[in-house]
């Protein structure tokens, strides 16, 4: 794998935007300006991408978590809280639910979504990079769809460990590597498809390409093992959905 | 896909049989390995006592190898076969496990209800075990039938005692040889050392 940060003319490190090259400063506010372009028709492209499969890749995510009544979960880049509604009826009145996005639309379309289901789940705008909450506080972290977009995976991963309790699972379901002998007919469907479904649907053709090449960019299942294992996790192991189109991972904090 | 399937299952049958998660609990984040000839498969505890088939690079805490040759006795509840099922590592999970699976049950009136109802699902689940009873008594009586005219009056099956004897002897036959091998071993080495030592000549 090539080297995720290079260093620029001016000194400062550079990092990917799809297969575009930017400046480290530059990339959260790029990929900022994706989500809240999509943000409204987030859901809904989401389920005309993957057929539909992609709540069920969640409600498998939710099936290996292992959570329990009165567990607290920490749901990052959640944006439009599918996986927290799901999560806080789980844990029920006693456990507790916090949904965190980066982005203030993505992040409005989830919190008015659980008040409309009568959930009261608190919605927080923070970076994963910088987690505000203590160490050894959560049964489980997830991030579902959300470490691609991250500008330093490592230290938010480093975050995710620092902020569980020991015992507790960090659970990371991601786009990855698919199978080789579906990888051209993936190319066709990502490349051309994907960005034509965009601008037909979401009227946002060049969002959708962000996507598509962001997935690209995106660790392979072994590689993002070895770098939840470098963060500190114990006993990683991953699943692979649809032939490694997504890969769940998960990691325990020992 | 399978694996997501798998595991779906598993969560609800131990949902149904919510005793088990209790059992399970304990051993949360452990994980079983099963291999019967060239089938695999691999269990892993979560930490709300469900079940969910294992991850892809996943190492197991303890490992259970079952030979072809013991799936008909096992399926026939011969003791002595549960006996020569071999186990590696956490054999404390693999008890548990063994309990968990063998006091399971399937509650299939339960589901059906939740799709036509529960009286309609009550009547499919008396016909189905009356049919299922049916089918069993018929199926034991022509089997004895059978059994009794090939053991007494055309001897051509053995009788199960002698069976059970037969499997015993086999048993001891093998605890046998092992001791003999290990006897040899012990006496070959120690014969060894004599000749390296000169006592004995050649």
């Amino acid at each position: 794998m090539t080297t995720e940060h290079n260093p620029n003319q001016d000194g400062n490190q550079n990092t990917h935007f799809g297969f575009k090259t930017v400046a480290e400063n530059e990339k959260a506010k790029k990929v900022g300006e994706v989500f809240h372009s999509v943000a409204s028709k987030y859901d809904l492209m989401n389920d005309v991408m993957s057929a539909g499969l992609h709540r069920g890749w969640k409600r498998f995510a939710i099936e290996i978590s292992g959570i329990k009544a009165g567990d607290k979960v920490l749901d990052i880049a959640g944006g439009s809280g599918d996986l927290s509604k799901l999560f806080a009826k789980k844990v029920g009145a006693d456990g507790q639910v916090i949904l965190t996005d980066i982005n203030a639309s993505m992040l409005a379309v989830g919190r008015d979504r659980m008040l409309d289901a009568g959930l009261s789940v608190p919605a927080l705008q923070c970076d994963a990079e910088k987690l505000p909450f203590p160490d050894n506080h959560f049964d489980c972290v997830i991030v579902a769809f959300g470490l691609r977009n991250m500008t330093h995976k490592d230290k938010a991963l480093a975050e995710m460990q620092r902020v569980l309790k020991v015992g507790g699972r960090l659970l990371v379901l991601e786009f990855s590597k698919v199978w080789q002998p579906l990888s051209k007919i993936y190319d066709v469907y990502s490349f051309k498809l994907l960005p034509f479904m965009g601008k037909i649907l979401a009227k946002d053709a060049e969002s959708y390409q962000y996507l598509a090449e962001s997935i690209r960019m995106h660790p392979d299942q072994e590689t993002l093992k070895q770098m939840m294992t470098d963060a500190g996790l114990s006993k990683v192991d991953y699943y692979n959905l649809a032939a490694g189109v997504v890969a769940l991972h998960k990691g325990y904090k020992t | 896909m399978l694996k997501a399937l798998s595991t779906r299952l598993l969560q609800h049958l131990i949902s149904q049989n919510s005793w088990a998660s209790n059992l399970l609990q304990p051993h949360a984040g452990k994980s079983l390995q099963i291999n019967v000839s060239f089938i695999s498969a691999s269990l892993v505890i979560l930490e709300n006592g469900n079940l969910a088939m294992a991850g892809e690079t996943n190492v197991a805490d303890a490992k259970v190898t079952i030979p072809p040759s013991l799936l008909l006795r096992l399926l026939a509840k011969d003791e002595a076969a549960n006996r020569q099922i071999n186990i590696e590592g956490d054999t404390q999970l693999v008890a548990e496990l063994a309990k968990v699976f063998s006091n399971m049950r399937w509650d299939y009136e339960d589901d059906l209800s939740n799709i036509i109802g529960d009286v309609p699902a009550n009547k499919i689940g008396t016909y189905a075990r009356d049919a299922a009873n049916s089918v069993k008594e018929t199926s034991v009586n022509l089997a004895e039938m059978l059994s009794e005219y090939w053991q007494e009056e055309m001897p051509l099956i053995a009788k199960k005692r002698h069976v059970e004897q037969f499997n015993a002897e086999v048993d001891t036959l093998g605890a046998d040889v092992a001791r003999f091998e290990k006897k040899l071993a012990k006496l070959t080495k120690s014969i060894k050392a004599n000749l390296d030592n000169g006592l004995l000549k050649n």
